[in-house]
């Protein structure tokens, strides 16, 4: 392996601009993790236009920041308030919170952003030594190989999302049909623009994600009724002690191992791996008792976990073009905005941003371990800022962001539109995930679909023959079909298991 | 490296454009007096772009706009609005107001290609602009991987099979290029529509499709490392850059087709700001810095005023119309 544009990327981030940005976002994250309701998605998505006056690789770097960070500050709230920041600290608050009780919210917070940076840190060497290897088939993949690609990445995430299978489904179907609008590239025939000029480009995906996951979330936030919360004032020995270390060792490995791996499929990443880890370490241990009572490896494991996920879950956006959840979908669409295709391509063509991205994450880890474990206290007063106030502040940002893009009117509408839509579909159970994610997805599903039968002369067998989307979409059957085969197999032998996760799980990702 | 030249560049602009339309808004609540002074007073210039950025249309378009800036004294930005190769920049042009400050690098094939493969009145007409200057004219040359084997015309005619070949649109010069090239070798071969050079670039050396008409600039660092085998240009000549490959013409067939480029403006930009606007081009165009681009990026200067490139483009139209019908090539057959 060339090791010489890994080492340019430390060049690109050491820019004095994207250390600044990366801190910027990574403090954003941080703030946003400690808030309950809005989460890295909706964030990123209101933050897009700003980053159209700034380079693609400064951009990403602070985006990227905004995502890992709220990892981070998810944890503070759910050890300190049992009030989880993030649906990815669900779980951490069980043993967070008892330890906290026990006067020992120091040593958990501490474990927590231990954890969560040796969790990052292991997964962006992952990172680093995976990406080229997936480069290197970057010509291999041909119109075929994207539409099965782009067929799998819908499909899981329709289906691993949390919220009923059909309703994802029903919001992936949308999401792909509003790709359709606008002039098709192969006849120039007009589709569904209903000879609007502002619709002959299709929708844009800035307003989509900006209604959806943005204002549709600060609406559907209103709802639910939180007032200032009174934050406890002091956090007492942050530092862990060598003992906690050591019996949370095993759980931290465990934990980078499962979230790198969670983190990397598609439908996965970091509240899926939390889970998982925490159930993991449950199960593993000798006094499984001890959970939910105080236990630190409760604390360690998911929280390295969630970190690990979320900087894995990079890898297919970057290597292949694939967004493996909604955060990833948004970053997706900034990356689009700025004229660059993520794809096989990315590492070869564009080094300095690849690599400048990733090393981004370790400095940002870096950042964020610095600015957990002794400024925790200057966090937690963040939640003392009322609903009230936020949310006209944060809607405001929204319509004045999404004007600025395009200085065009009719965006502002088309967020109010997306946004009541995605307040509805949040209240009738939908998620707003896969219709994004779709959408993004959608034009390169058809294009490629068309491309591909045109090169296999209209003859479907194609697909199926050649080695790369013949394997995935075999997968893809294996996934669509593997759940009704289980469910029509369990019918018999009944008795389920417990399911360790809280019923009040809110997808935020 | 390029690439990321041009990226830094694509981002350095787009932060200024951003400033900069913060700072027309400004202007803007102050009352639109500047219709007085002299062109182009203070405010800015945008250059539209039909494709996207990084593309060889983006190239030129952002090689010229420093040089015009320099010599005009306001910013120049260039503004990527891709799509529908490039007709709905060239639509938004002519809405804008016609004083100069919108301007757009139209691509030769938009004009002479487009038309052949849209459906009526789809493809605008270039009677409804002012033309303020010709920029430059860029070859195509049919490209292969060196793994299909194939070298010359006659090996895809003996392949004994059908050969698809990548276009970087539907109404593209590439299109068109290699539509009449195999129409008149007797090839049967089937288009497969790509959005762009880089794009088709890339499923030609991944072996997607078995050729691909690229434009010379796009090709020629493949070409030159060997991962690309050229078969024949479609220029009138053999380009200095390609001594030894045959041009499409001197195998025996008539395919010369060029990707030609220019500045548009909007219909009724008053003549002295049209005048100004050509002689700062004719300026940009002097520019040693601009010259080195050209070479670098194999384009052949055509820098003709308005009247004269207006007659080289509908000449180009009526020919191409004439080709098409002769061998009966239909150009939006791709559905």
């Amino acid at each position: 392996m060339d090791f010489g544009p890994v080492l340019d990327g430390f060049g690109v981030v050491l820019e004095p601009t994207n250390l600044l940005y990366c801190l910027i976002g990574v403090v954003i994250g941080m703030l946003i993790g400690v808030m309950p309701g809005l989460g890295p998605a909706a964030t990123i998505a209101i933050l897009l236009p700003v980053t159209f006056g700034i380079e693609p690789v400064t951009a990403i770097i602070m985006l990227a920041g905004i995502f890992y960070g709220a990892q981070y500050g998810g944890t503070i709230t759910s050890v300190l308030l049992r009030l989880p920041g993030e649906a990815s600290s669900v779980v951490t608050v069980f043993d967070g919170h008892a330890l906290a009780r026990q006067g020992r919210a120091g040593t958990a917070l501490g474990i927590a952003a231990v954890g969560s940076f040796i969790g990052g840190t292991v997964s962006i060497i992952a990172l680093t030594l995976v990406a080229p290897l997936v480069a290197g088939f970057a010509l291999d993949f041909g119109p075929p190989e994207y539409t099965a690609l782009a067929l799998l990445g819908i499909l899981l995430v329709a289906t691993v999302s949390s919220g009923g299978r059909l309703k994802a489904v029903i919001a992936a179907c949308i999401g792909l049909l509003l790709a359709t609008v606008g002039r098709d590239g192969f006849t120039g025939a007009e589709r569904f623009t209903f000879d609007n000029l502002s619709l002959a480009d299709g929708l844009d995906f800035v307003p989509i994600a900006m209604g959806l996951f943005g204002l549709g979330e600060i609406l559907y936030n209103l709802e639910e009724r939180h007032g200032a919360v009174q934050a406890p004032t002091k956090v007492a020995n942050v530092w862990p002690s060598r003992a906690d270390l050591r019996e949370s060792a095993g759980a931290i490995g465990r934990g980078s191992l499962l979230g790198f791996v969670l983190g990397i499929l598609p439908g996965g990443g970091a509240t899926l791996s939390s889970l998982a880890a925490y159930a993991l370490e449950k199960r593993r241990a000798k006094h499984p008792e001890r959970f939910g009572r105080g236990a630190v490896e409760g604390v360690a494991a998911p929280e390295t976990a969630n970190n690990a996920a979320a900087t894995s879950s990079f890898i297919p956006l970057l290597t292949l073009g694939i967004p493996a959840n909604a955060t990833m979908a948004v970053i997706f669409g900034a990356l689009l905005i700025q004229g660059v295709s993520p794809g096989p391509q990315l590492v070869s063509q564009e080094p300095e941003l690849f690599w400048g991205v990733v090393n981004s994450m370790y400095i940002g880890n870096i950042l964020l371990l610095i600015m957990s474990i002794p400024l925790v206290g200057l966090f937690v007063r963040i939640l003392r800022v009322r609903a009230t106030i936020l949310a006209p502040i944060t809607v405001l940002i929204t319509l004045v962001g999404v004007y600025t893009v395009n200085n065009s009117v009719f965006d502002i509408v088309l967020v109010i539109f997306f946004g009541v839509l995605g307040y509805l579909m949040k209240k009738f159970g939908f998620e707003p995930g896969p219709l994004v994610l779709a959408f993004v997805l959608g034009s390169l599903l058809e294009n490629s679909l068309r491309r591909s039968l045109l090169i296999f002369d209209g003859d479907p067998i194609g697909f199926f023959t050649r080695p790369i989307s013949g394997t995935l979409l075999a997968v893809f059957l294996l996934v669509a079909l593997l759940p009704p085969l289980r469910a029509a197999l369990r019918r018999r032998p009944a008795a389920p298991r417990p399911d360790p996760a809280p019923q009040d799980t809110k997808e935020l990702v | 490296m390029t690439i990321n030249r041009v990226r830094r560049w694509a981002a350095a602009g787009a932060g200024f454009g951003l400033a900069l339309s913060l700072a027309a808004c400004g202007g803007n609540v102050g009352g639109g007096s500047s219709d007085d002074a002299k062109f182009p007073g203070k405010a800015p210039i945008t250059i539209l772009v039909g494709q996207d950025p990084g593309g060889s249309t983006d190239l030129i378009a952002r090689a010229l706009a420093k040089q015009v800036s320099h010599d005009l004294g306001v910013p120049v930005t260039v503004e990527n609005k891709p799509g529908a190769n490039g007709a709905l920049a060239a639509k938004e042009l002519a809405g804008e107001k016609a004083d100069g400050h919108t301007l757009m690098v139209y691509n030769g094939s938009l004009a002479y290609i487009t038309p052949l493969a849209v459906a009526k009145g789809q493809a605008p007409d270039i009677a409804d602009y002012d033309i303020v200057t010709g920029i430059s004219q860029d070859d195509y040359v049919l490209v292969t991987s060196p793994k299909s084997g194939f070298k010359t015309v006659d090996d895809l005619a003996r392949a004994g099979r059908q050969i698809t070949f990548g276009t970087t649109g539907v109404g593209t010069g590439s299109q068109l290029s290699q539509a009449l090239l195999f129409a008149q070798a007797g090839i049967k071969a089937k288009d497969v529509p790509f959005d762009g050079g880089s794009p088709t670039l890339t499923a030609v050396l991944g072996g997607q499709v078995d050729v691909g008409s690229i434009q010379l600039g796009e090709a020629i660092e493949q070409i030159k490392a060997g991962k690309l085998t050229p078969i024949v240009t479609f220029a009138e000549k053999r380009p200095s850059y390609l001594p030894d490959t045959p041009t499409a013409v001197e195998t025996g067939r008539d395919v010369p087709v060029q990707q030609s480029r220019a500045i548009f403006a909007p219909k009724g930009t008053p003549k002295e700001v049209v005048d100004a606007l050509r002689a700062a081009f004719q300026k940009a165009f002097q520019a040693d810095e601009y010259k080195k681009f050209n070479e670098d990026n194999q384009l052949t200067p055509n820098e003709v005023d308005g009247e004269e490139l207006r007659k080289q483009w509908t000449s180009n139209l009526d020919k191409y119309r004439g080709v098409i019908e002769k061998y009966q090539i239909s150009l939006g057959g791709a559905k």
